[in-house]
């Protein structure tokens, strides 16, 4: 036991417990804290500053806004509705078709009009909402991932989560929904996380339930050597998300859509320490790397710049 | 590393002033460690009886001044229809003087003390100061030449106060020697520790008659031994003034030094003081309360035991919980066991105190499966939140009650505790519960439940361990002590032990 402690802080992991104190409590201040658990600000935010996110259809805000539920979906045959202040992916409903009356689930499943009404009433009574306060209900485009994935994703779409330190993108994952995670790509819900490496945008090897795995759980296809499109945009999308919420130790999670290139979906300010096992690489050693620079460039696109060169591997 | 020294600081400063505090009780205040632990108080009666005339009187009583070897812890004077006033005499004699304007008839009055007979520091003690040389006595022939003989012998051989002293007594119970027999025949029994003095006094030895009492065995209606006291030049050493022997009786309490009469009264006739003396068990707890009663020691003295009995056993719980707040954040941060909710464990904890565990558990687990299938069956209702949790609530009651009802017609009394539990608090894990088990599947659900569970009886065993509930209740300043350890671990920032289980494949090269 206290030889895998050793073992780890040779390796430089960061633990929950020093990532709360050391990071996230000198680094994101609390009055920030609600432009991020509140996805619509965070969307507003985004909007404003020139990011690309998935387009708002509309926002459910109490039981008497859900009449216009049924008129705000029969414009659109596929959606997303999420809760604004949900967490870890909790409460998202993805709606891929509308076929007749009823709305078919990514999965192929079917769901009545009620039974979504029902999803958005839950919703806005607050059950997936931090501390179970009265929540707003999101429908929002959906996206279409980028074929790139196809053969390592089991439905749902897929992400990539950035890890970034003081506006320096230090890790970066692809989140591979599974069959167990039920198409969220979210891992603790049982997605399957590959690390991409910063300078290339080249995918490495995986952690799936906190273990490290080189194949897809499902597929057993590889996880490595995929090339993610347009990386360095999405470098710089996430490290612009620093100036937009000024939180110093933040996750940014994209998705890369087909048509739209990547997109902004959600900020974290208490971002998962998993990203450590999917890519093999402690945190403390870059987070340290990067304190010992000093004063960091201003713009996002240099501080990609020096990321790319500070982390070459 | 600032920040981290900053609260080292702090817990530094909290656990000193709470372990100081708890120090300066022990010490001080000779409060125990250990609970149960019973010591033998003396409760000493004086009673002074007299007769009176029918006119004014005024009775005087020599009181005893925290003689060492005891510490005295409560007293208290009976003198009905008598004006009592109690204060320091001439010189450090404290007295107790009643008067009346009317005294008919046989009367006693009462002085009562409780005495402990072991030092607890600070009570007062009578400072020990170098008495003065004694005046050199003259005596009458032919006893001056047979003092004379005797002292200068004695002088020859002897080194200092206390070996002259010794030597003095060996030569005075020396029968065959002709000057001793002229001195001992020049006194009757009850003067010769007087006579003792004056020859100590020739040779400037300053010494004393104290008169006290022997405290063996229960005993009523005795007077005070006189005995004798030789200043050594760093202490009054006793001896028996017959015999010469160093030393005291055993328990010997005294009660009034020199020359003085124990009871002086105006307007009264035969008057005496009997002394009566009974052994009474006490709790060294309730000593050392008596005592910082006594001595007032400000913040020291401020104690549960002054609350309201009812008061007090709530704070006997309430108390508790610190600790076991404390149990969930070790196993929180440093083990890190998931739970429902910060403090449910706490919670569900003091419920079992109650129920006692093993009906506890049982009940528990048997409370929160009904509550949570009939949940399950209210999600196809399609209730929305608040009022779901209301009804989950109000059938959580139910079933309490029907435990309650059943154990009561099948005479099982421990099912009756079931309504101790903290039924809100119940409500609110069937509710989590419930959605745990929709979000992440019956695994992770009853994976949490279970830690809750193991966390919630660590702290159960916690808090109701008997000689931590002790040391919580007298020495409340521990709660320092816990939020010191509390400040500590909120800035630890090693692994838990859950995440070198979860990190374990990183550790490969």
């Amino acid at each position: 036991m206290f030889g895998t402690w050793l073992a780890l802080h040779r390796r430089g992991i960061l633990g929950i417990n020093a990532r709360n104190r050391d990071y996230i409590m000198p680094r994101n201040p609390r009055r920030h804290y609600p432009l991020v658990d509140n996805k619509l600000s965070t969307k507003h935010l985004a909007i404003e500053a020139g990011i690309a996110v998935p387009t708002l259809y509309g926002v459910i805000e109490s039981e008497y806004d859900l009449r216009r539920l049924d008129a705000l979906l029969a414009s659109h045959p596929g959606f997303v509705i999420k809760p604004s202040r949900g967490a870890g992916g909790a409460g998202v409903l993805v709606i891929d078709s509308c076929r007749k009356a009823l709305f078919v689930k990514a999965d192929g499943r079917v769901l009545s009009h009620h039974e979504v009404a029902y999803h958005t009433a839950n919703i806005l009574s607050g059950i997936y909402s931090l501390g179970g306060v009265p929540d707003q209900a999101m429908i929002e485009y959906r996206v279409r991932p980028n074929p790139i994935f196809d053969a390592v994703s089991y439905l749902g779409v897929p992400d990539i989560r950035l890890l970034v330190y003081r506006g320096m993108p230090v890790l970066a994952m692809v989140r591979l929904p599974t069959r167990q995670s039920d198409g969220k790509a979210n891992l603790h819900q049982g997605a399957v996380g590959v690390g991409v490496k910063i300078a290339t945008g080249r995918t490495t090897t995986g952690v799936w339930q906190n273990r490290a795995v080189s194949e897809h759980p499902d597929f057993g296809l590889p996880l490595a050597g995929l090339e993610i499109p347009n990386w360095p945009q999405l470098l710089e999308l996430g490290a612009r998300c620093f100036e937009l919420t000024g939180l110093g130790f933040l996750g940014v999670d994209i998705v890369l859509d087909q048509t739209l290139g990547p997109l902004l979906l959600e900020l974290n300010a208490r971002p998962g320490l998993g990203i450590q096992i999917a890519n093999r690489t402690g945190l403390r050693g870059r987070l340290a790397a990067i304190d010992a620079l000093g004063a960091l460039p201003e713009t996002p696109s240099a501080r990609v710049a020096l990321t790319c060169a500070l982390f070459p591997d | 590393m600032r920040r981290l020294s900053a609260v080292v600081i702090w817990a530094l400063i909290f656990a000193g002033l709470g372990l100081t505090l708890m120090y300066l009780k022990i010490t001080r205040l000779a409060v125990p460690l250990v609970p149960s632990a019973l010591a033998t108080v003396w409760d000493v009666e004086a009673r002074v009886g007299f007769e009176g005339r029918g006119s004014a009187a005024k009775i005087r009583l020599a009181l005893p001044q925290s003689p060492r070897g005891f510490s005295f812890i409560g007293e208290d004077f009976v003198s009905r229809g008598y004006g009592l006033a109690v204060g320091k005499g001439d010189g450090d004699l404290r007295r107790a003087v009643w008067t009346i304007r009317h005294a008919n008839g046989g009367q006693a009055l009462y002085y009562r003390l409780k005495a402990y007979p072991g030092r607890v520091e600070g009570t007062g003690q009578v400072r020990i100061r170098q008495p003065p040389a004694p005046e050199v006595p003259q005596f009458t022939e032919p006893l001056a030449s047979a003092v004379g003989a005797v002292l200068s012998h004695v002088r020859e051989q002897s080194a200092d106060a206390m070996t002259f002293t010794t030597l003095l007594f060996a030569m005075l119970n020396t029968a065959d020697d002709e000057n001793v027999k002229v001195i001992r025949e020049s006194v009757t029994t009850e003067a010769w520790p007087d006579l003792v003095i004056r020859l100590l006094a020739a040779e400037h030895i300053p010494s004393r008659v104290v008169y006290g009492l022997s405290l063996g065995g229960d005993f009523a209606d005795r007077e005070l031994t006189p005995w004798l006291e030789v200043h050594t030049g760093e202490r009054w050493q006793g001896f028996n003034p017959d015999t010469g022997e160093e030393g005291y009786p055993a328990n010997f309490l005294p009660w009034i030094y020199g020359h003085r009469d124990v009871v002086e009264a105006t307007g009264v006739d035969r008057i005496r003081v009997t002394f009566a003396a009974a052994r009474s068990p006490m709790t060294r707890l309730g000593i050392a309360r008596k005592v910082e009663n006594a001595l007032d020691t400000g913040l020291l003295s401020l104690s549960l035991t002054d609350l309201p009995v009812r008061t007090q056993n709530v704070y006997r719980v309430l108390l508790m919980v610190p600790l076991g707040a404390f149990v969930i954040v070790l196993l929180r941060m440093v083990v890190g066991i998931p739970t429902f909710g910060t403090f449910m464990p706490v919670l569900v904890a003091l419920a079992f105190r109650e129920t006692r565990l093993m009906v506890g558990i049982p009940l528990f687990l048997l409370v929160v499966s009904t509550g949570l299938g009939i949940r399950s069956a209210l999600t196809h209702l399609r209730l929305l939140l608040v009022p779901r949790l209301a009804s989950v609530l109000v059938i959580v009651i139910g079933v309490m009650l029907a435990i309650s009802l059943l154990s009561a017609a099948l005479g099982i009394e421990q099912g009756l505790s079931i309504a101790l539990f903290p039924m809100v608090i119940l409500t609110m894990t069937i509710e989590r519960m419930s959605i745990v088990w929709e979000e992440r599947g019956p695994g992770a659900s009853v994976r949490e439940f279970m830690g809750s569970l193991g966390v919630a009886i660590a702290a159960y065993f916690v808090m109701t361990e008997e000689h931590l509930m002790y040391l919580m209740f007298v020495f409340p300043e521990l709660l320092l002590v816990v939020l010191a350890l509390c400040l500590l671990f909120g800035a630890y920032t090693g692994y838990r032990l859950s995440e070198i289980l979860r990190f374990r494949d990183l550790t490969r090269p």
